[in-house]
This record gives structure tokens, sequence and C-alpha cells, in this order.
């Protein structure tokens, strides 16, 4: 069982309490019906599956129950860092940051 | 040492405001809510945790319920808020004595001896979530959902028995 | 006193005698013996046969790795375990334990005939043979092979124990405590540091238990352990978990070990766990797994009475029992000689050391003359004789050049064999460390960690035991950070460890026809590892799996690491390009009753009951399981099959009354200035125009466009919904509102509450609806203008708060009483009380399945599938057209959404009426088209409808909504059935009923 730092609550809490929900930084459109249909296919299914660095949504389901994002390595399981929802995806140098 | 039981009914509300407005709540409430995620503030039958960002449970004597639902309503009328009375969702489960860390530590991934008296989280208990209070050294107070509840305090005096019986 | 058992040695009780029976025989044997050291005393051997083979196999080992010595262990009805290691199984007054694999009887098996016919059945044989006929697979060659095959047998009777399990924090876990763990626990829990210790074994001191002549700190070693068990059991920070493994290493030191509480005991003597999973989570782990000796590779190194040099020792100084009384040694290592001085100064007779090697140590070929041991330098070991037990070895001398010389024959009962030490590194390796190939131990050692753990003593490829303590010790230090000063132990009496490492050992043979084991439970031999390399199998992994090396239950802890180098020279490259396979939890055997814990009979699943649920059952309720609820499914009268009480309930119901426990619904509190404008956004109908007061069937779609759930809504106030859910989907529904909310549309002030449990939920149904509750409820109208159908009330009901709702999911005049939970019982008695003259009859599940079937309504779930569009299901009504957006608006405009040949709700009348479909029937479109036959839709849902008089359906049809009237058919076992496609709505089509 992972240990996933929730970025409200401010420390690291059992994975047991959170879900998973997919990945990050896909916003809904502000209108989606200027959208063609490619486009709003892509909003709906495509995925980037990286291998390594993964930007993803989780919630705190039991505990503060907030939306939160994070960045994890495919590769290794880890959690890199995690942020509250809504801010800008992280530079690469702050993702390093955390690493170390 | 080992003392569970189901505690006597009360007053539960949700309420869910914006932290710019939640000392306006705490005067409508008459307990200054806590700021930190976690905080309990308690005085006078009164209870609040905060349990996320925006987010506070308050408790008090079932008597008082729909006075304090009254007054929400009436003086914090303009103010963005939701208050929403959850006092029969919940039964709340006593578990102290000596031997309550280590009962309630079994079924929790959580290090709750880790976490200060008169604190309070949400979190699970092998598959239900609850709400748990740490009111004195030895003395939690659960919260779960009703149809929820029998299962956990089952389980509760089971891991009681076997911490009892020196395992 | 036994022939085997050496007066004074080992830490058995010789005054605690147990009985207990192997293979229907009775022995006696020792409180602190294992059934394998209790067995040797007695001479016996061997005690099974091996998984392929079927050979006569011994006890190999004094641990955990043992991989001959398995054998089940009977403790009554539900109780019995096969491939128990005889070697740490604990013995008890009345153990009773039977061999394996043979048929019938251990020493005449008629499985033997495999040993002969081995040179048919190599390596990879199953995939190779059985191929010729086909049809033979399935008749012959699989049931055959499957009768054979298997280990042990497997229980057939519930396990009839219970287990337990906790989470544990600390500060620093220690596995193992042998002294490189006891080192480390002692230094690290003199600064308060929360710390557990674990140990498989039922008592801590490792490798001490059977090396007592060593002195640390001045004290002979058992008296030094038992000091060091008192100051760590004295300190109120420290846990000490013998019995138990340490099976699996997970993701930021999670480990899970298994804690035995039962089984060391007499069978029927205790009402405790059997045993508890401790799930751990640790900031700092400190390993101390020891080693484990290497098997050497000859012909003939199966025979019973062939074992580890190591494991020769352990039983004769941990449990007083020498395995032979005229005991040979080959050996690559200087640590068999130990195991020869000790056993010899026991009076065992030590016939020969056969040394591989051409210089042994000076010291230990000095001590052995002394003790008038013959040693064989510059040998080797080329056979051996003997049926039950060894009885000779054949032994060569190799000349400079590799030649092997002319055989000669010595006469033994016991052969011990050492081929160096293999650092076990297993937990290690779960947690992602990396490993170091070691050149001068011929071993893999921990190199990188991936997480905070340190390695210690001989796990680390650090042999010796003040080199053990000394590492400890600095590992104990370091988890306290700097505040840690490591313990200084001084040690005396320790000899030197050094060895060198052989594959196949040389022979004058044809090395071709050697039955040289290296995986004894798996029967793989050296030849079985080369011939897969011959075949084309380079990767470990692959000629692990074509080989089944180290796959059997012992996971190759003696056989990995020599088919690792034989593989290597096989193929032509050092062993660490060759690699290791992968370690994998558990590291031993685990129980499944382990991993279920508390998860079971009652624990299984969490069984949620509404607050009216202690009434249905009082009367008489047959239940079913929706999601974790367990709601009433329909109520019986005596004698009434189920059939004909919802026949009944549902006649009731439409003629005058039915009441239905509606509480599992799911309930949302919706509610901010907001709250309408997150609702347009969420459902596909318009809610900004409804009115407080009343309520509105909702549709909750995926962005994909596809029906997720529905439920009613009523507007309490302009800004509070109270919406309901699905009873499975509640839970889905608010995570899924939730994430709107707060990452698409933060800015939006309406906050959400789950209510579902706040409140209990009785539908009355039935014509005579209102009248019942007239007289109970207090401050609201239910005129039918004052209170129209699709309107909410607050108000108060036989003194209690209530929501009352206007709605019906029967088409009869219906009302949903909402109260508080814990008043739930006492609303819902008194309206039965006030419905006895309307003959009020309380239905279940059921009965609301069948009538809202008959009016048409759907079940999301059961009438949609997750590609089920609103259009599709006919309810195109339901979506606010003149809305901007809604959740899935965008994809319902796509082309493939619009294609009139999807399949779309629609009715289904079968021409017999009495034919009720099966859900779930495939419907074709004639009964002659050419197999297969297209399939064009499926039945959804089906009922009796006792309002009719015949069956009704609903079904998925391609293009059904322009396809009314006419006909299709259902394939069904035994018959086709003839239907018409119908509207979806049976009964009272325009609604009359509503309107009172």
């Amino acid at each position: 069982m992972l240990l996933i730092h929730c970025p409200y609550c401010r420390e690291a809490r059992p994975e047991i309490e959170f879900s998973y929900a997919g990945e990050a930084h896909i916003a809904r459109p502000a209108d989606p019906s200027v959208l063609s249909d490619e486009a709003w296919r892509d909003f709906l299914f495509i995925r980037s599956n990286p291998r390594g660095t993964h930007y993803e949504r989780w919630r705190h389901t039991h505990g503060c129950a907030r939306f939160f994002n994070a960045v994890r390595d495919t590769v290794s399981d880890k959690f890199l860092m995690t942020y509250e929802a809504g801010r800008p995806r992280p530079s690469e140098a702050e993702i390093e940051e955390h690493r170390s | 040492m080992l003392r569970l039981a189901m505690l006597p009914d009360c007053a539960r509300f949700v309420l869910r405001i914006a932290p710019a407005d939640m000392a306006a709540a705490g005067q409508v409430f008459g307990l200054a809510l806590p700021e930190a995620i976690g905080a309990v503030a308690e005085a006078d039958g009164r209870l609040a945790l905060k349990l996320g960002p925006d987010e506070w449970r308050l408790h008090a004597a079932e008597s008082d319920g729909a006075e304090i639902a009254a007054r929400f309503a009436a003086e914090l009328g303009t103010t963005p808020h939701s208050l929403v009375d959850i006092s029969h969702r919940e039964i709340g489960i006593e578990v102290s004595g000596t031997a309550a860390l280590d009962v309630l530590t079994a079924l929790c991934p959580l290090d709750l001896a880790a976490r200060p008296v008169g604190s309070g989280t949400r979190t699970v208990f092998d598959r239900v979530e609850a709400v748990v209070l740490r009111q004195a050294e030895n003395q939690f107070r659960l919260e779960v959902w009703q149809s929820f509840a029998p299962f956990l305090y089952s389980l509760l005096e089971i891991v009681g028995q076997e911490v009892e019986a020196g395992l | 006193m036994t022939g085997y058992r050496v007066a004074g040695r080992g830490r058995v009780d010789p005054d605690a005698r147990l009985r207990f029976i192997f293979d229907g025989r009775s022995y006696e044997g020792l409180h602190g013996d294992t059934l394998a050291s209790a067995l040797l005393a007695n001479g016996v051997h061997f005690v099974g046969r091996s998984f392929k083979y079927h050979r006569p196999r011994g006890i190999m080992s004094a641990g955990v790795e043992e991989a001959n010595a398995l054998v089940g262990v009977d403790r009554g009805r539900g109780r019995y375990t096969p491939n128990t290691r005889a070697t740490v199984l604990e013995l008890y007054d009345g153990l009773t334990a039977e061999s394996q694999n043979y048929w019938p009887s251990l020493r005449y098996d008629i499985g033997a005939v495999n040993d002969i016919a081995a040179p048919l059945i190599p390596a990879g044989f199953y995939y190779k043979t059985f191929k010729w006929p086909a049809s033979f697979w399935n008749k012959v060659y699989e049931p055959v092979i499957r009768r054979s095959a298997g280990l042990g047998r497997a229980p057939t009777a519930p396990d009839a124990d219970r287990y337990a399990s906790r989470f544990a924090h600390c500060d620093v876990l220690i596995v193992g405590a042998g002294p490189a763990g006891l080192a480390a626990a002692l230094t690290a829990s003199e600064s308060g540091a929360r710390v557990i210790l674990a140990d498989e074994n039922p008592e801590i001191g490792g490798s001490l238990l059977s090396d007592p002549a060593v002195q640390i700190d001045g004290k002979d070693a058992w008296n030094w352990l038992e000091e060091a068990r008192a100051t760590l059991a004295g300190r109120a920070n420290v846990t000490l978990l013998t019995r138990t493994t340490a099976i699996g290493y997970y993701h930021q030191n999670f480990l899970g070990l298994v804690q035995r509480l039962t089984d060391h005991l007499p069978a029927a003597a205790s009402s405790l766990p059997r045993e508890r999973m401790w799930k751990v989570r640790a900031a700092q782990v400190v390993l101390a797994q020891g080693a484990i000796e290497r098997p050497l590779v000859f012909d003939g190194n199966d025979r019973p009475g062939v074992m580890l040099a190591g494991a020769g020792r352990s039983f004769l100084n941990r449990y007083g029992v020498k395995v032979g009384n005229r005991v040979a040694v080959v050996t690559v290592h200087d640590s068999a000689y130990l195991a020869a001085f000790d056993l010899a100064r026991a009076g065992a007779g030590v016939a020969t050391i056969v040394d591989l090697r051409r210089n042994p140590r000076a010291a230990l070929l000095a001590e052995a003359r002394s003790l008038g041991i013959e040693v064989l330098s510059g040998w080797t070991v080329t056979a051996t004789k003997g049926r039950a037990r060894i009885a000779e070895i054949r032994v060569n001398p190799v000349d400079q050049n590799g030649k092997v010389g002319a055989a000669r024959m010595i006469g033994c009962d016991a052969l011990l064999m050492s081929g160096g030490w293999t650092p076990s590194v297993h937990l290690f390796s779960h947690s992602k460390g990396a490993l170091d190939w070691r050149e001068d131990l011929q071993a893999f050692v921990p190199g990188a960690p991936n997480e905070a753990v340190r390695c210690a003593g001989a796990g680390n490829g650090t042999f010796g035991l003040a080199a053990a303590l000394a590492e400890g010790a600095a590992a104990g230090a370091a988890t306290a950070g700097s505040a840690g000063t490591p313990t200084v132990f001084s040690v005396d009496g320790e000899a030197p460890f050094s060895g060198v490492y052989f594959r196949e050992l040389p022979t004058d043979r044809d090395p071709t026809r050697a039955k040289a084991f290296i995986d004894f439970q798996n029967d793989v031999t050296a030849k079985d590892i080369r011939l897969a390399v011959r075949e084309g199998f380079r990767s470990i992994e692959h000629v692990k799996r074509y080989t089944t090396n180290g796959m059997a239950t012992d996971q190759g802890k003696t056989s990995n690491i020599n088919g690792l180098m034989i593989a290597a020279d096989a193929v032509g490259k050092p062993a660490p390009e060759v690699g290791l396979t992968t370690f994998r939890p558990p590291y031993t055997p685990t129980t499944f009753g382990a991993f279920v814990g508390y998860s079971r009979d009652a624990h299984f699943e969490v069984e949620r009951k509404t607050s009216i649920d202690s009434w249905a059952e009082a009367n008489g309720a047959v239940f079913e399981p929706v999601s974790l609820w367990r709601r009433a499914w329909y109520f019986p009268r005596s004698g009434e099959s189920m059939h004909e009480a919802v026949a009944r309930e549902c006649r009731a119901t439409r003629r005058s009354l039915g009441i239905f426990d509606a509480s599992t619904l799911g309930k949302i509190e919706v509610v901010g200035p907001d709250a309408a404008e997150f609702m347009n956004r969420m459902y596909t109908n318009a809610w900004t125009k409804l009115a407080p007061g009343r309520c509105r069937y909702g549709l909750l779609l995926g962005e994909d466009g596809f029906i997720r759930d529905d439920g009613v809504i009523g507007r309490l106030s302009d800004e509070r919904f109270h919406v309901t859910t699905t009873t499975g989907g509640a839970a889905r529904v608010l995570a899924t509102m939730e994430d709107y909310l707060q990452t698409e549309w933060p800015d939006l002030k309406v906050w959400l509450t789950s209510t579902s449990e706040q409140w209990a939920v009785i539908a009355l149904n039935g014509p005579n609806a209102r009248k019942v509750l007239e007289p109970l409820v207090q401050g609201i109208d239910l005129n039918g203008e004052a209170f129209p159908h699709m309107a909410v009330r607050e108000g108060k009901i036989c003194g209690v708060p209530t929501r009352l709702f206007r709605v019906s999911f029967t088409g009869e005049l219906g009302f949903e009483v909402n109260v508080p939970a814990r008043f739930g019982l006492s609303v819902w008695k008194a309206l039965i009380e006030q419905g006895r003259p309307y003959d009020i009859t309380p239905y279940g599940t059921e009965t609301m399945h069948a009538l809202r079937a008959e009016k048409g309504f759907i079940i999301v779930g059961q009438d949609t599938d997750g590609t089920v569009t609103p259009h599709d299901a006919g309810m195109s009504w339901a979506i606010g057209k003149t809305k901007p957006d809604f959740v899935g608006k965008r994809s319902l405009a796509r082309p493939d959404m619009q294609d009139p040949k999807r399949k779309q709700l629609v009715g289904l009348l079968t021409e017999k009426p009495e034919t009720v479909l099966e859900e779930g029937a495939q419907i074709v479109d004639g009964p002659y088209a050419a197999v297969p036959m297209p399939m064009i839709g499926h039945v959804t849902s089906s009922y009796h409808s006792e309002t009719l008089g015949r069956s009704i359906a609903l079904a998925l049809i391609q293009g059904g909504h322009g396809r009314k009237g006419e006909t299709v058919y259902v394939p069904m076992p035994g018959a086709m059935h003839k239907a018409t496609i119908t509207d979806t709505v049976f009964v009272d089509k325009e609604g009359a009923k509503l309107n009172v």
C-alpha cells in the first residue's frame, strides 16, 4: 500500500483512503458544441499513457475528499510530487526538486 | 482494558462554507471553527472538526439540532454556505481504555498513535469509512454511517478480544 | 532415548516427551523438536517421494529452505495442511503427519516407474509429447497427468480455523533475529525508537542456536542470547515477534509479516486465531535474513541421508540429534568441517571428509586428524548407493588437470554436503533493490537500495559472527541517524569461513546419465538445464519456466544459484550477465487464511441493512443483495411460492395499497446559490424553471453520452435540491458530481452532501395511498390539487419531520415518505397499522420491478448497459433542448449516436402469453436464418404481468423504435419463441391513475 501525500491535508496518508481519477490536465472544453468530432473524441478517449513521468488525478476520497494532481513515475510506481487541483503542470525543475 | 460502546444520539451537521466566511459561521454555531484540517474545537457540548478545506462537521446535543439549523438559515442566509443535517446518517462508537489504540490500529493503516489528542480525521477501518476523533490519550470516538456500524462494531469486538487475550 | 538422540545436546527438553504419529506409526520426540529432528532421532530419513520421478527423499535441511521433506499435517476436520516442511513443523503431543506423493505406500510406490522412465520425461516433456492424436489430450493424457501430478493432497473441507490481521507502525523493522538482527535491535532500540524484531523461528538466535560453543562478550553464545532476549523484552519500545515470517516487502517500507499463533500447540488446545498477518509500515528497515547453504550437484545427491552440512550441525547442536552413526562429508567450503568436528565430538562416527579443494586450510586438516577423520582433498563424489537411505558413496581422486581417477566406495549412513552459502536477498529484491555480484562469494548480494533499508550479516554477504554483529550494530545505529552509536561486541572461538564454487562435481561417468539434482522439489537435474540451453533457451527466466527450476513451493531457495551457474556455463557467459530470476512474495508458502484475515463469513462483505430491515425479517421477507444492501425481495405468506407472492403483492398494490422500503435509494443534498446551475450542467433536464416544491425525473449521462444514472429530484427551495440516485449508483454519482464541481467548475457556489443514510424512505403506492397518509401527516395538504403528482412538501408525519414526495414508480397514486432514519421503523409500523382497513401489503424488489416494467420505466444497469443513449431508451423528452451544454450533450451529436440502426428500447409481447422470456436472451429476425444468425438485440427485462395476465418484456433491438408491430424470434433452450415488438408502456398508457 502506497503512501500518498495529500496537498490539502499536508501529510502522507495510506493509499486505501484515495481513489485514482485518470490523467490530469485534460480540461473539459468550455464550449463542447464548437468542437469537431475528432477533437471531442480526443478529449474523451485519447490519453498519453507514458512510460515514466505521468501527470494524474487522485482524490483523497476517505480523507479531505479533495481531488488533486500528482506526478508519478509509471516505471517505479513512485509519486514524485502532488499538488492542488487547478495549479498548472509543474516544470521539470520543480519535479526534480521533489525527486531528490 | 477496552470499552466499546454505541454512543447516544446527537445532532450532526455537515457545514460547507468558504474559509473566509468561517468566522461568521462560528458565531452562529457558538463555537469558533478550527482553521486547520484535522483540528477540533470543543466547548459547552458543541464540537467542530475541520475535515477538508471548506468542510466542517458540527456536533451538538440532539435537542439543539432544530435550533441550530434555524439559526444558520436566519443569520447566515446571505452568505453562501451549505448546512445539511446528518444526525441520523451516522452512529457514534466509543473506543476507549488502554487497549483502544491497539484495537483501532489493527484495522486502520493510518498511524493513529502519532495523531494528537484533540484531533480528528476521516479514514478507513477495514473497509468502512469513518471519522475518528481522538478525545484523550486512550479515548476515541468513531462516527460511522449507520448501515456500516454493525460490521465495524463486530470487528472491533473481535480484535478487542484478541488484544485483551494478550495477542 | 533413541539411538540418534545425544544426551546433553540441543535446546530440546529431555523431560518433555511427546508422542506423534507419522504415516500411521507412533514415535516419541521431545519438546523443542521439529518433526524432522524427531524423525531423525528415531532414525527415519526416508520421509517422502519426489514430485515427478517419485524418488525416495529424505530431510535435506533444517530450515525453511527444505525442498524434500514435505508432509501433510492433519489437525482434524478442516485443518489439514499439505506440503508442510517437516524442518519447521514444531512437534506437539499428538501431532499427526503423513508423507506425500506415493501410491499405494511410501515404500512401494507405483509412480516410481517414472524414475526408470526418466529418460522419456526430460525437461519440458509436457510441451513435446502427448500431442497426437489430438483427441487423446482431453480423454487420456490430461486426466492421467492430472491424477499423477500435483504436490500433496489439497484439503476439501472449509478451513475451520480463524485468522487475524493488524496494521502496525514502527521506526525500525528488523527482519531476522540472528546475530546481525539482534545487534541491530539492541542498538536501534536504545534510543527509544519503536522497534519491531521479527523472526520466523520459534525463538530468536538464528545461527547462534546451532553454534553454542562460540563466545560473545566473554559469555557462551546461549547465555549471551538469553541476556539479549531479556534486554529486548524489557524495553517497552520493542515488539519481539517470533514464529513470524516476513513474506513480502512492498513500496515505501510496507511489509507483510505472518505470525503463526497456534500451529505449535496441541490440536484442540486453542480458540485463538491460527495466524495473524501484520501489515507493517516502517520508517527504516534492517534486513538480516542470513544465508542458505547450497547443495552440491552430483549423481544421487537426493538420496535419503544426503543433507546440507549446516543442517547436520543444527540437528546436533540445536535439537540434540545426530544424523547418522557413520557420517561422510563432501564439501567445497570450510563450514562443513565444523559440522564434521561437532558430530565427531558428539560420538557420531565421521568416516571421511571429501573436499573438492586441493589445499584445505591447514588448521582444519590438523583438527580432522586429531579427531580421526580422513580428509580426501582434491577428491570428488560420483555416485551414492542405498535404497531408503544412503549406504555408500563412490569417491574418486581428481588430478590437477581435472582428470578423474579410479573410484573407491566408502560406507556411510549419512552424507553431509556443502556447496557454500547464498545470501538471502529475497526481501531486498522484493523492494526492487539492485543486486551486485560478488566474485569472491560467487553470489549476489544487496546493492543499491530502493527503499530506506539496510542489510546486515550473512544476508549481506558478510559472513562470520564478529563481522555480522558489527554490521548489525552499525545498521541499527544508522537507523537512529547521528544519535546512534553501534554497540561493540567481542567474539571468541569463531572458525574461519571460506570456500569455492563448483557446478556439477567432476565425474568419470557419463554425465548425461547422472541424476544430479538442482531443484529437489521439482525434480530438475543439471542435465535438464543444459538441455534447455541446447534447445535454444538463453534467458534465465525462460530456462526457469521451461525446466520449472525454482518454481516449486520453495521458490528455488536451494536451486536458483546452482541453476543459474550451470545455465551460465552452458550459455558461455558469466553468471552476472545471465542474471537471476525475479524473487516474488511470499518468501515462504503462506496460507490463504492469513491473507483473508477477518474477511470471511459475516465479515466477507459488509451487509448493509435499512432501519426497516428488522421488520421485514420478522415478517418473513426473502432477501436479495443489491450492491452492498440486503433488500426484501418478496414477502411470501405460508405456503406461497415466489410467483404467487409476487402476483399477490402486485394485485394488492394496483387494487388498493402496497408499501415498500425504498431507503436504499442514494440521496444527495445539493445546496448553494448556484445549485440550479450545477444541476443544469450535470443532468440532461432543465432545472432553472423547476419551482420549489416540485420534482422532476432526472437523467444523468456520462461525458460519452450514455445513461449512467437516474432518479427523482425535488427542489426544496431556490438553493436546495434533494437528489435521489439508484441504490447501486449512490457513491459513484456523488463522486462524479464532486469531480465536476471541484475540478471543472470550482467557481460555482454549491456544495454536495450525501444524505443516503439520513433518510429512511417508505414508498406507498396504490389507489388508497392518500387515505392512509392523511390521518398521520401534519402540515401538508394532501389534496390532489394542492399536492400534485411530482411535488415535494416538508412537514411532519407521526410527529417527526418528513420530506414527502408525491412520485410513483408503479403508475399508481404514489408517495415516498422520507423520515430521519432512526424514525423509519416506527413510521413504517404506524403506516402498516393505518393501512389495515385497506389490506396494506408490503412488497419487495421483485414486485417493484414487475410493476415498473408494466409502465415501461427503465432500471439503469438492467435496461441500460453503458451503451444506451436517452434517445435509445425512448427518453428524448428528458433532454433540456435549449440548454447550451450538459454532461454528455456533445457526444449525443456524434453521427454514430444518431444512427437509426442503434439498439433501441422497445416492449416485447410473446405469441404465447404464458412464455416468460429469459432476461439476457438474444433476439433474431427469423427462425430460418443461416447459422450463425445475426443477433439484433436482447431481452433486458422480463416478467409475468399480473395486471395483464400475461408475460411482458423490455428489449433493446436494432432500430426497434421503427419496428413496432413486427415479429422477432427469441431462441431459448428447447424452443424458438415468437414475439411482437410493442411500445414500452403496457399498463395505463395515458397515466390516468396518477392524476387522482
